[in-house]
């Protein structure tokens, strides 16, 4: 049997209206555009939470923070009181106290040496003490005097300063006679400088020299 | 299948550039300031998490270095009162004297020679002095245990020089220099 389309026309322009594609890219744009709507709903809905959680951590913040900056300013105070503490702590530890060494130097003076002068420096901590005694000797042999003087200041300081010098910078007789203990005695004129350094560097002991001569190797 | 026409095709572009230009404007003012302050917000909200977790932390240390601290705070609060009220030149000089007087030691004399910062940089409230303190007629011996109290009862002092020379006109007493340095706090 044969069939006569006789809308064929008509038919094909519906379809061709049907595939508009300005029509399907408007229906496909706005598919598109409610999606995105969507998200772009949810993704307000998220900041808004991020926003109150923000708050929140804000109060919280603020709430904190003077304590924070009080406790922060305390702790730099502690930290510089406690530097200045260690610091005159370490100044007084390190001073050299003259009493017992003065103590020393008369224990050493015999009834025939006189001294007339002393003058000692503690200035210089990396130069250590120094100490210049000027005074005169009398006996029969007054160099003698002088020199038992000096080998007993190296005995009496020694003890507690190993490494000490002790040194004639003068040592010259004299014209004067003296009467020490009813017989007459010549005179000697003596400088004896002393120096010594109250707080020595420990030298390394064996165990660092081993260490550092296998560094070395 | 049938070929596009003219203008369908130019509707085809049309719609894909209304589509593009769709999502540039969606992306570039919607979605972008939203994602952006978003990020913002949250690496906000870290940093202040990591300060607030931090501080209770540091003010935890704060408290247990008070205590520890404790006896270095009395201790610098004691060295911190041997500095008296006033000016250094006002009240070394009469307490040297005093102090001397009290040892048997008279017409002591104390001066100052110079004043300067300390070198070290955790005294920078505190100052040197160096004076000089003449003891024109002091016994050797009464000498010897006056500078050991001084020692002894100022701890903030240190005796730099010292100079002993025979008395010509009282041989039984000499002359004595002492330069001393002391830290006082600048108050």
């Amino acid at each position: 049997m044969l069939r006569l389309n006789l809308l064929h026309e008509e038919i094909a322009e519906q379809r061709q209206r049907q595939r508009d594609p300005l029509k399907l890219t408007i229906y496909v744009g706005i598919g598109i555009a409610a999606l995105f709507a969507l998200n772009y709903l949810w993704t307000g809905y998220r900041v808004l939470n991020i926003k109150s959680q923000l708050a929140s951590v804000e109060r919280d913040w603020s709430k904190i923070e003077p304590k924070v900056t009080a406790a922060q300013k305390r702790a730099g105070e502690l930290n510089a009181i406690i530097g200045t503490t260690k610091t005159l702590d370490g100044i007084m530890e390190s001073r050299f106290y003259w009493a017992p060494l003065l103590a020393k130097v008369a224990d050493c003076v015999t009834p025939n040496v006189q001294l007339t002068s002393i003058d000692g420096s503690a200035e210089d901590e990396s130069r250590g003490i120094s100490l210049v005694i000027d005074g005169l000797a009398a006996g029969s042999e007054p160099r003698a005097v002088a020199e038992d003087f000096r080998q007993m200041l190296l005995e009496q300081i020694g003890k507690d300063h190993p490494g000490m010098k002790a040194e004639f910078k003068t040592l010259e007789d004299l014209d004067t006679v003296l009467r020490v203990s009813g017989n007459n005695a010549g005179t000697a004129h003596f400088v004896v400088a002393i120096e010594f350094n109250p707080s020595p560097i420990p030298a390394p002991t064996p165990q660092t020299r081993r260490s550092r001569s296998k560094k070395d190797e | 299948m049938n070929k596009l026409d003219k203008e369908q095709i130019k509707k085809l572009v049309l719609g894909a550039i209304c589509l593009v230009a769709l999502l540039y404007v969606y992306f570039n003012f919607f979605i972008g300031p939203l994602h952006h302050s978003e990020q913002t917000m949250q690496s906000k909200i870290a940093e202040l998490q990591g300060k607030v977790a931090s501080s209770k932390t540091e003010i935890a240390k704060a408290g247990r270095l008070e205590e520890s601290a404790r006896a270095a705070t009395a201790h610098y609060e004691a060295l911190r009162a041997l500095t008296p009220e006033g000016a250094p030149i006002a009240w070394f000089p009469p307490r040297i004297k005093t102090f001397f007087a009290e040892q048997h030691i008279d017409k002591a004399n104390a001066r100052l020679d110079s004043t300067g910062a300390p070198k070290e940089k955790e005294l920078s409230d505190w100052s040197r002095y160096i004076w000089t303190i003449d003891l024109p007629q002091a016994d050797f011996i009464t000498l010897g245990k006056a500078i050991a109290l001084l020692e002894n009862s100022e701890p903030l002092l240190s005796v730099r020089k010292i100079g002993i020379r025979a008395n010509n006109e009282l041989p039984q007493l000499q002359q004595a220099t002492l330069t001393v340095a002391t830290i006082i706090d600048k108050k």
